[in-house]
């Protein structure tokens, strides 16, 4: 495996703790919509970062199948159309896995900056289906949505890699 | 440094497993076909209702904060605003009180006349109370979530009013919650009966000019429509039971070129707002059955043979 210039040796991802934030993003995803900002277009959709974060940093763990399973889990709960979401976040997944080697050669801003784009694709391929099967246009503020999620992605990369980060050998002096 | 300590096993070179490509094009014909099989044919509610219930601890847990949020900020709200909110409805009650005072003798009147005409007896609903837990995410609809579902006998396509008229229909029952889709909804109509003019009408969901606003489409552009007229059910649908206040309309716009005038109304009831709500039993139930069609006798020429 060929090493970026500076890359930290990380310790081993916990299965656990991947499976446990991507369902703590879906539950996130639901507190947004049942407590905080109930319908609105414009909310960031969390569990899409997330999903493109581990498939990103754990592309042999986290691939397309479970961008479809949780976007179906997703469908049921907005009470949408059955699979637009899944179909949403397989594009999502396969995007990311297309650029997964490329992505973490850059700093943290940059690879936000190349991760918009397909957060933008997979709003837009929900956007374009829901159309098509006679939704209705749900405003403009649909656009500010993929801005927060790739705004997220530097705060993502903080919270999610911090496990992975922590010292090999805990002692009295760093006992994390 | 301990063994194990970094992730040491070697990418598999030869077992990659199907390519991304291959599940890409597997994962979206499928995504395809549950679409299709969900908005076209309607096959699909056994397997929403299965992940429904899986997903029902989730949200479960994710209502607790949330209630807990809001019985706190309740019960920290000011004694002036619960004395003001109790104040108006006593007012309200009390304007109503004439009317509904009026109710016993009239439905009393009512039966009795219609013995005498010998027409069918009114309609009767019995009705459920329930709650409004939150809005559906789903920015491309118009739906709203209650907190009663199969086991408290919720049955498909049942009405549901708030205290000011019609909110919308029960479309999808789960085990403890059901989905009420609003009369805003694009895809909703509800026929409904102008109270000064007498003339029916349907009403469909329109959010294009405003939020939350119907529109009565089919009306021609020289109806006998003005603005402020009253909307109530009609019952002719077999659905909502008739006299149920719906919209009152807001504006016509009667152009030259178009055969029919764009009349714009505002639902009665608090669509984008609705805590308790009420949900009736459909009517379709009540009413007697077609009866059957009498297949046409094949006319026998010559007799029989």
């Amino acid at each position: 495996m060929i090493m970026r210039p500076g890359q930290q040796l990380l310790l081993p991802a916990n299965p656990f703790f991947i499976w446990g934030s991507l369902i703590a993003a879906m539950l996130l995803n639901m507190l947004q919509n049942m407590g905080l900002w109930g319908r609105a277009a414009w909310t960031p959709d969390v569990l899409a970062v997330v999903l493109v974060f581990w498939t990103v940093h754990q592309p042999l763990r986290v691939g397309i199948g479970a961008a479809f399973v949780f976007g179906l889990l997703m469908d049921v709960h907005q009470a949408g159309l059955l699979g637009h979401h899944a179909l949403a976040y397989t594009v999502l997944s396969f995007c990311a896995i297309t650029i997964h080697r490329r992505l973490l050669w850059f700093s943290v801003p940059s690879q936000a900056a190349q991760v918009f784009p397909l957060f933008a694709v997979a709003h837009a391929v929900e956007l374009a289906v829901r159309m098509i099967s006679g939704g209705t246009f749900p405003g403009m503020s649909m656009l500010l949505a993929p801005v927060v999620e790739a705004v997220l992605w530097p705060l993502a990369s903080i919270l999610l890699l911090a496990p992975q980060l922590r010292a090999p050998d805990p002692d009295a002096n760093r006992p994390l | 440094m301990p063994l194990g300590t970094l992730d040491r096993d070697p990418p598999p070179f030869f077992r990659q497993g199907p390519s991304a490509l291959s599940k890409l094009a597997v994962c979206s014909a499928l995504a395809f076909f549950l679409m299709v099989a969900d908005a076209r044919f309607k096959v699909m509610q056994p397997l929403r209702l299965a992940l429904a219930t899986v997903l029902y601890p989730a949200q479960w847990l994710v209502m607790r904060p949330v209630m807990a949020y809001q019985s706190a900020s309740q019960y920290f709200e000011t004694l002036a605003a619960a004395k003001a909110a109790k104040e108006d409805a006593e007012k309200k009650h009390n304007l109503q009180s004439q009317r509904a005072n009026q109710v016993e003798q009239l439905t009393l009147e009512n039966t009795r006349l219609r013995k005498l005409l010998g027409l069918r007896e009114r309609l009767q609903s019995p009705a459920k109370a329930a709650q409004v837990v939150y809005d559906a995410a789903d920015p491309y609809s118009r739906k709203v979530i209650l907190d009663k579902g199969l086991t408290d006998g919720i049955g498909l396509g049942s009405p549901v009013l708030d205290e000011l008229g019609v909110l919308g229909q029960v479309t999808r029952v789960y085990l403890s919650v059901s989905e009420v889709t609003l009369i805003t909804d694009r895809d909703h109509a509800i026929p409904v009966l102008n109270t000064r003019t007498g003339a029916r009408g349907v009403a469909f969901g329109d959010v294009s000019r405003r939020a939350d606003a119907m529109e009565l489409r089919f009306m021609a552009a020289n109806a006998d429509v003005a603005a402020g007229d009253l909307l109530t059910t009609s019952g002719v649908d077999g659905v909502y039971p008739p006299g149920l206040p719906v919209a009152r309309i807001e504006t016509i716009e009667r152009r030259v070129d178009a055969a029919f005038a764009r009349i714009y109304c505002v639902p009665l009831a608090l669509v984008s707002g609705a805590g308790h709500v009420v949900v009736l039993d459909p009517v379709t139930a009540q009413i007697p059955a077609r009866p059957p069609v009498e297949a046409p006798a094949p006319s026998r020429k010559g007799g029989a043979r």
